[in-house]
């Protein structure tokens, strides 16, 4: 192809999907290179969309029964031991109207059905004929000149662009080939995800779940549930499956010699699960590497001549507690990213200056801000008080809250002081608090 | 319900290019490193899909046509034991995910 483009997009996922259709909206010729078979097939995810931006991109998008599987309007918390859970659990009807604040989605059909919506945005505009969205192609390399980026290899094949946005995702090789981010990541700050889709009749997981028409559930587990690996868990349903995994602190799973797909199994039997997800089938099972939000190992530049990155990429995530926030970041960073290039082709200026206007807006936004506040709150849920003490004190203090006697019930008080002491001790709760109310 | 071994959890995978049998591996491992230096060989219990594996003497093998493409061992293994890309689309194996 002799022709170049205005920016090449490498990686069909959410954040590459949100740059494609900002850059088509604003006129511009860009090639979106995905190297699955099609947009979403080697994405895997939790996995809850938050926020309402995916209305920006497709508006009214709930008007379609395509795409997305659920609407949240069900939120839960829930600590473990080994026999109990104790869950903080709010919904609330506030969330049935559209734009939803969260859907659940299965990327293999999300993604694709978004590419669908890219294709059209494409095609109404002036290069219709001239942009393309290219699966089934591996990106090898991008292209720089004098350090510039000025286009990609792939297949043996060049192109040539003005501008390249990273959106390949968390596994960011191409991030690091053109020095972003260091050759060797180490498993410090990283987490394996593992996850099992599980399929029931659609009415009795509609029954179980008590969702109505297409409201669904979010459930996060801290606990037990990942066999003193420090991480969490997660149950979301879909429209006739549900999605429950771990995610699994990659150098606390190496020092414990631990097998995720071992754990993923133990929280399965786990008493309480086991109820909850009976006679359903496995359908698919998928693993894939997350980062876990903490800004040491972000990579501190996210652009440079001719070149920005985005969502995943740029380990764009974070689990403050509320909610594991990463799609949505995706998608913004990559609508701000497409909103750079936009802007640079009109001063026809890629240089590194124009392009730090990305990083600029990034930080501006929701996501940095958030990312900057809640620091504290990421290392908090990974202090092995928070993730096993916690769990075994409120579980034990709910154990004899909950157990009525035939004889004198002791104050709620002395329940606590005694599920304290058994697990852990007043100065560590102290810290704990402390620590908790400052990062929250 | 029934739990799932893995090698029953990667049989409801579909991989690519599964009628080739001579595919281009995407993860090259220098088990050399594993077998005398390594003073964990994390990849063997880490690893989602079973791909690295000891034998009876203690020795670390690898198979990449199990691979899903997590990229796990490419943080575990603090060894530089791994080199690490993504398949080949004609001649490489991973995964086409149903669900995702």
């Amino acid at each position: 192809m002799d022709e170049k483009f205005d920016c090449i997009i490498v990686g069909a996922g959410v954040a590459g999907l949100g740059a494609a259709m900002t850059l088509a909206r604003n006129n511009m010729k860009f090639l979106l290179i995905e190297k699955g078979e099609f947009p979403g097939a080697k994405n895997v995810s939790g996995g809850v969309l938050w926020g309402n931006d995916l209305a920006k991109l497709v508006p009214n998008y709930w008007e379609e029964d395509a795409g997305w599987d659920r609407f949240i309007n069900h939120r839960r918390l829930t600590f473990m031991d080994e026999q109990s859970t104790f869950s903080v659990d709010f919904k609330s009807s506030h969330f049935n109207e559209p734009p939803y604040t969260g859907v659940v989605v299965l990327r293999s059909k999300f993604d694709r059905w978004l590419a669908d919506k890219v294709q059209e945005a494409i095609d109404a505009s002036d290069y219709a004929m001239d942009s393309f969205i290219a699966p089934n192609i591996l990106v090898e390399e991008i292209l720089l000149e004098d350090d510039k980026a000025v286009g990609i290899k792939a297949g043996g094949d060049e192109f040539y662009s003005d501008s390249v946005i990273l959106a390949e995702g968390v596994n960011n090789l191409l991030t690091r080939q053109v020095g972003l981010q260091d050759k060797y990541v180490p498993a410090d700050h990283m987490l394996t995800g593992v996850k099992e889709i599980i399929r029931y009749d659609q009415k009795v997981l509609e029954d179980r779940f008590q969702l109505n028409g297409k409201s669904g559930m979010s459930n996060e587990f801290v606990g037990y549930a990942t066999n003193g690996v420090e991480g969490g868990g997660f149950l979301y349903t879909n429209k006739d499956t549900i999605s429950i995994g771990l995610v699994l602190g990659l150098k606390d799973l190496r020092e414990k010699e631990q097998k995720p797909h071992d754990i993923l199994n133990e929280f399965k039997k786990h008493p309480v699960i086991a109820d909850t997800i009976r006679g359903g089938e496995v359908v698919e099972y998928s693993a894939h590497i997350v980062s876990s939000g903490d800004k040491r190992v972000m990579p501190k530049q996210l652009y440079k001549a001719g070149l920005v990155v985005c969502g995943e990429a740029a380990n764009l995530l974070l689990n403050a507690g509320k909610a594991i926030q990463g799609m949505d970041y995706a998608m913004r960073s990559g609508i701000l990213a497409a909103e750079t290039i936009t802007e640079a082709k009109k001063a026809g200026d890629f240089g590194e200056s124009a392009m730090k206007k990305y990083q600029d807006t990034l930080e501006n936004s929701y996501i940095m801000k958030d990312i900057n506040n809640f620091q504290d709150a990421v290392h908090l849920l990974h202090d092995p008080v928070m993730t096993q003490k916690m769990p075994n004190l409120i579980c034990d203090f709910g154990r004899n809250f909950f157990s009525i006697k035939n004889e004198p019930t002791p104050k709620s008080r002395e329940m606590l002081k005694g599920a304290i002491k058994r697990h852990a001790s007043y100065w560590e709760l102290i810290k704990l608090g402390a620590k908790g109310a400052k990062a929250l | 319900m029934k739990l799932l071994s893995l090698p029953e959890r990667l049989g409801l995978i579909s991989y690519r290019n599964q009628a080739k049998s001579d595919i281009k591996p995407h993860i090259l491992v220098d088990t050399d490193i594993c077998n005398s230096t390594c003073p964990h060989k994390c990849t063997t219990y880490v690893c989602p899909a079973n791909c690295y594996t000891k034998d009876e003497n203690g020795k670390v093998h690898f198979q990449v046509e199990d691979c899903i493409e997590c990229g796990t061992c490419m943080y575990a293994c603090d060894q530089g034991a791994v080199s690490w890309e993504f398949p080949d689309p004609e001649i490489g194996r991973g995964v086409t995910w149903n669900y995702g």
